[in-house]
C-alpha cells in the first residue's frame, strides 16, 4: 500500500502523520455509513412497509431469487456496494502509517516518578 | 423437498453429537491456553497477559474483533427473531454491511497509535494516560467494571442455557440431573436450581475460567480465532441445506406471504381413559380440536409436561395456535401421513382454549415479508421507522464504543493488519449475518409452530436439516456456533474486567511499584475470582436478564464512543470535558430507563425505557454525550501544550 501521503498545510503542517490520515479515513468511514443509512432505511420503509390499510396481496408481491425486492435493493444491493467500496478503501486509500513502537511501561514509570517527587517535596518541606 | 419435510423431535443422536463436539471443544481450548501460557513466560507479563504484546496478526485480530462482536445473541437471539418477525429482520440487520468498517476503522489506527505513544494496556489506561487525569481513569475502570459485571452473569446465564438446550437428550446428562437433583435436594440454595442448569453452568463457567485465567489474551485470541471459523462453517453448511430442504427459497418467501402470526395461550388437555404409568407430554406435539365450520384447529405443544399415572387432566398446556389455512393443510397433511410421528396415541380432547391474537399483524397476510413486521404486544410492529433508524445507529456506530473492541484494536501489529483484517471481517459478516436471515427465515416453514419457545430455534434447526440429509452427527458440529460465539464474548469479558481490576485499580492507584511476580500473581487470582464470582452470580440470575445485556450494550456505548472519539481525533478536549461527556452519556441513556419506570405500569414485566422520539436510549446517550465534551471542554481552559504535542504533532515538532 502507498504510505505517500498528502502535504497538509498550515497549521496543521506540525501534525502527526497518523493523527491526520487517521482523522481523515474516519471522517470518510463515517460518510460511507450516513449514505448507507440514506439509501437502506428510506429505500426500505418507502417499498417495504405497506400503509396500514393496505391489503396485501401474495400474487402481486415482487421477489428476486425468493428474496423480497425490497430487501433485494434496499439491503443486499447496498451491502454488496458498501463490500465493494470496503475492498477499495482497505487496498487502495488508507494509508501505511507507522504506529511507532510501542513505550510499554512508560506511562506507569512516569507516575511513579511524579509519586516519588512529589513524596520528596513533601518530606523536604 | 418441501413435500417430504419431516416434523419431528431433536433426537438423542443429535445431542450425542453434541456432548462429543463439546468435549472435543473444551479438550481444544485447554490446548490452546497451554500454548499461550508458554507465551507469558517469554514476555512482559501485563502487557502479554492483557493485550498479547500487541502482536496481532490479520487472521488473528480480524477473528477476535468479529467472534467477541457477535455474541451469542447472533446465534440464540438472532435466529429466534428472525423466525418470530420474517424478513423485516434484513433492515433490522442491515448496518452490518459498515459495521467492520466503522467498528474497526473510525477508531482503529488511532487508539493503536495513541496507546503505543503512552505504553497504555487497558481502555481506562489510554483515557487515563491521554488527559493525565486520575479522575478520568478511575471512572472509565469503574463503569467497565459496572457495565460488564453484569453482562458477564447474563452471558454465564446465556453458555448454561445453550449448553443444556443441546445436551438435553443425552442419557449420561439425564443421568447426571438426576444424581445432582438427589445431591442437591437439601442444600439451602442449590435445591432450588434446575440440575440440569446447574450442571451445564458448572461445566461451561470451569472451562472459561480455566483457559482465560491461565493463557491470559492470546489464549482468549486463539479459541476466539477456532469460535470464529465455527461459526463460519455452521452457517455456511446450514444455508444451502435450509434453501434446499424448504424446496427453494421462492417457495419459502412465498408460504412466508400467505402466514398469519399464529395465537399463543394455554388449553386443558383431557385424556379419554387414565393411565397406567406416567403420561408424558413432550414440546412440539401437536394436539387438534374441533374448528368452526368442520375445519379443525391445530395446536404445538411449547413445554414438556405431564400427568401423574392415574390421572386424565393437565391444565394449563402452553401451546401455539396455527392460524394460517394453507399451513394448517400441510401439517395435517403431513401428520396423517406419518401418525406415529410427535401426535399423541391416545385419544383425548382439549377444553379451556385460552389463547391470544397477536396486538400486531393478527389475521393479516403478508406480515412475515413487509415490514415493521408482526409483534405479540406492540401494536407499532416488530420494526417501526423511528426503530430502523436507531439499529441503523447501534451496530455500526455504537459498535465502535465498546470497550471490549476498543481493546482488540489495540493489539493489532502494523497499518497493514488493520487494512486487511477491515476486508477479512467484512466478508466474514458478510458469510453470516444475512444467511442467518434467509436460513431463520426457511425455519419457519420446516419447523411450524416454534413461536413460544424461539430460543431453541438454532439447535433445532440444525438437528432437523442434519436429520433430513441422515447426517445427525453434523448436528454437533452446528450447534457449536452459538455454543463459541457465547464463549468468545465472555472470555473477552472475562479478562477485561480482571485488566480493570489489576491494571488500573491495584496497580496504577494502589501499588504502582509492585513487582511483577506480584502483579502476575495478582491477575490469576482476580480472573479466576471474577470469573467464580459470575459463575455463582448465574446460580440464581436476575429475573430480567435479556434486559440488562441491551441495556448494558448500550449503555457503555453511550458513555465510552463520545469521550473516546475527542480523546482520539480532537487536540482541544479537556479532562473535564471528556468527564462530563462520560457522566452525561451514563446519565442520559440511564434517565430513559428509569423514565420508563415511571411511565409504563408493565415496566417490571416487560421492561422497555422511554423513546424519546421514538429513538432507542443508545441514540439519546450519544447525542448527549457528544454535546456535552464539546460545550464543557471549550468552557473550561484548553489542555497543557505538552500533552497536546505528545499525542498529536510529529516527533520532530514534540522536541
Amino acid at each position: 500500500m502507498n504510505s505517500a501521503t498528502a502535504a497538509p498545510t498550515g497549521d496543521e503542517q506540525q501534525f502527526d502523520t497518523v493523527y491526520l490520515n487517521s482523522r481523515r479515513e474516519a471522517v470518510i468511514i463515517f460518510g460511507v455509513w450516513v449514505v448507507c443509512l440514506l439509501w437502506s432505511v428510506p429505500y426500505c420503509y418507502i417499498f417495504g412497509y405497506p400503509p396500514g390499510d393496505a391489503e396485501f396481496n401474495p400474487d402481486t408481491f415482487s421477489t428476486i431469487w425468493g428474496v423480497p425486492s425490497w430487501v433485494c435493493w434496499g439491503i443486499l444491493f447496498p451491502w454488496g456496494a458498501s463490500n465493494l467500496f470496503t475492498i477499495w478503501f482497505c487496498f487502495f486509500y488508507m494509508q501505511d502509517d507507522d504506529l511507532g513502537e510501542a513505550r510499554e511501561g512508560v506511562d506507569l514509570a512516569e507516575e511513579i516518578a511524579e509519586r516519588h517527587a512529589a513524596e520528596d517535596g513533601g518530606a523536604g518541606r | 423437498m418441501s413435500g417430504t419435510v419431516a416434523i419431528t423431535p431433536i433426537l438423542a443422536a443429535g445431542s450425542n453429537a453434541a456432548l462429543i463436539t463439546f468435549l472435543v471443544y473444551t479438550l481444544a481450548v485447554f490446548g490452546l491456553a497451554a500454548i499461550s501460557n508458554q507465551l507469558l513466560k517469554s514476555k512482559s507479563f501485563l502487557s502479554e497477559y492483557f493485550l498479547g504484546s500487541r502482536s496481532l496478526g490479520v487472521w488473528a485480530f480480524a477473528l477476535t474483533f468479529a467472534a467477541t462482536s457477535a455474541s451469542g445473541g447472533s446465534f440464540t437471539g438472532f435466529p429466534s427473531k428472525i423466525y418470530s418477525h420474517g424478513w423485516t429482520l434484513a433492515l433490522w440487520i442491515g448496518s452490518y454491511m459498515v459495521v467492520p468498517i466503522c467498528a474497526m476503522g473510525l477508531l482503529g489506527k488511532r487508539i493503536n497509535h495513541v496507546a503505543r505513544i503512552s505504553g497504555s494496556i487497558t481502555v481506562p489506561d489510554v483515557l487515563r494516560d491521554r488527559f493525565h487525569s486520575v479522575a478520568f481513569g478511575v471512572l472509565a475502570t469503574l463503569l467497565i467494571v459496572f457495565f460488564m459485571t453484569f453482562n458477564l452473569v447474563a452471558q454465564f446465564k446465556a453458555g448454561s442455557t445453550i449448553l443444556r438446550t443441546l445436551l438435553s437428550d443425552v442419557e449420561l446428562y439425564q443421568q447426571a440431573v438426576a444424581g445432582v437433583a438427589q445431591m442437591t435436594a437439601d442444600m439451602p440454595v442449590l435445591s432450588e436450581v434446575d440440575p440440569g442448569y446447574l450442571i451445564c453452568l458448572f461445566a461451561f463457567g470451569v472451562a472459561v475460567i480455566i483457559y482465560t485465567t491461565y493463557g491470559g489474551f492470546h489464549a482468549v485470541v486463539w479459541t476466539d480465532v477456532m469460535q470464529g471459523i465455527v461459526m463460519v462453517i455452521g452457517v455456511l453448511i446450514m444455508l444451502p441445506l435450509a434453501i434446499w430442504q424448504v424446496g427453494g427459497l421462492q417457495h419459502a418467501t412465498d408460504e412466508m406471504a400467505k402466514m398469519t402470526p399464529p395465537r399463543i395461550g394455554t388449553v386443558t388437555l383431557e385424556l379419554s381413559e387414565p393411565q397406567d404409568g406416567v403420561f408424558a407430554l413432550p414440546a412440539k406435539t401437536w394436539l387438534t380440536a374441533p374448528g368452526a365450520e368442520q375445519g379443525r384447529r391445530l395446536f404445538r405443544v411449547a413445554e414438556n409436561t405431564s400427568i401423574p399415572a392415574g390421572g386424565t387432566e393437565i391444565p394449563d398446556v402452553s401451546v401455539v395456535e396455527i392460524t394460517t389455512p394453507e399451513e394448517i393443510a400441510r401439517i395435517s397433511g403431513q401428520l396423517e401421513r406419518d401418525p406415529r410421528t410427535d401426535q399423541l396415541q391416545v385419544p383425548y380432547q382439549l377444553s379451556a382454549i385460552n389463547v391470544s391474537e397477536y396486538v400486531y399483524g393478527a389475521g393479516k397476510r403478508g406480515v412475515y415479508v413487509v415490514g415493521p413486521g408482526p409483534h405479540k404486544s406492540s401494536s407499532d410492529g416488530f420494526l417501526p421507522l423511528s426503530l430502523a433508524i436507531s439499529f441503523f445507529f447501534m451496530w455500526a456506530i455504537s459498535g465502535a464504543g465498546q470497550p471490549s473492541s476498543m481493546v482488540r484494536l489495540m493489539a493489532f501489529n502494523s497499518s497493514k493488519t488493520l487494512r486487511r483484517s477491515i476486508f477479512t471481517v467484512t466478508i466474514y459478516y458478510s458469510l453470516i449475518y444475512f444467511p442467518l436471515v434467509v436460513i431463520f427465515c426457511c425455519a419457519r416453514i420446516l419447523l411450524p409452530g416454534m413461536d413460544s419457545t424461539t430460543d431453541r430455534i438454532m439447535p433445532e434447526m440444525a438437528v432437523v436439516l442434519t436429520k433430513n440429509i441422515g447426517m445427525l452427527w453434523l448436528a454437533g458440529l452446528l450447534v457449536a456456533a452459538p455454543f463459541a460465539a457465547v464463549m468468545s464474548t465472555v472470555d473477552s469479558f472475562l479478562l477485561m474486567i480482571s485488566s480493570a481490576v489489576v491494571r488500573d485499580i491495584y496497580q496504577r492507584n494502589i501499588n504502582p511499584d509492585a513487582s511483577e511476580r506480584t502483579i502476575k500473581r495478582l491477575s490469576y487470582a482476580c480472573t479466576f475470582v471474577v470469573g467464580t464470582g459470575a459463575m455463582l452470580g448465574a446460580l440464581n440470575p436476575p429475573q430480567y436478564l435479556q434486559d440488562i445485556i441491551v441495556y448494558t450494550g448500550s449503555g457503555l456505548a453511550a458513555c465510552f464512543l463520545a469521550p473516546m472519539v475527542y480523546t482520539l481525533y480532537w487536540p482541544r478536549a479537556n479532562a473535564p470535558g471528556v468527564i462530563a461527556g462520560m457522566l452525561a452519556g451514563f446519565g442520559a441513556h440511564l434517565s430513559m430507563y428509569v423514565a420508563g419506570m415511571f411511565m409504563f405500569e408493565d415496566f417490571f414485566k416487560n421492561v422497555r425505557p422511554y423513546q424519546l422520539f421514538d429513538f432507542d436510549p443508545i441514540i439519546v446517550g450519544l447525542f448527549v454525550s457528544f454535546v456535552t465534551v464539546y460545550v464543557v471542554s471549550l468552557m473550561t481552559p484548553p489542555p497543557p501544550a505538552e500533552i497536546v504535542d505528545r499525542y498529536f504533532r510529529k516527533s520532530n515538532a514534540k522536541s
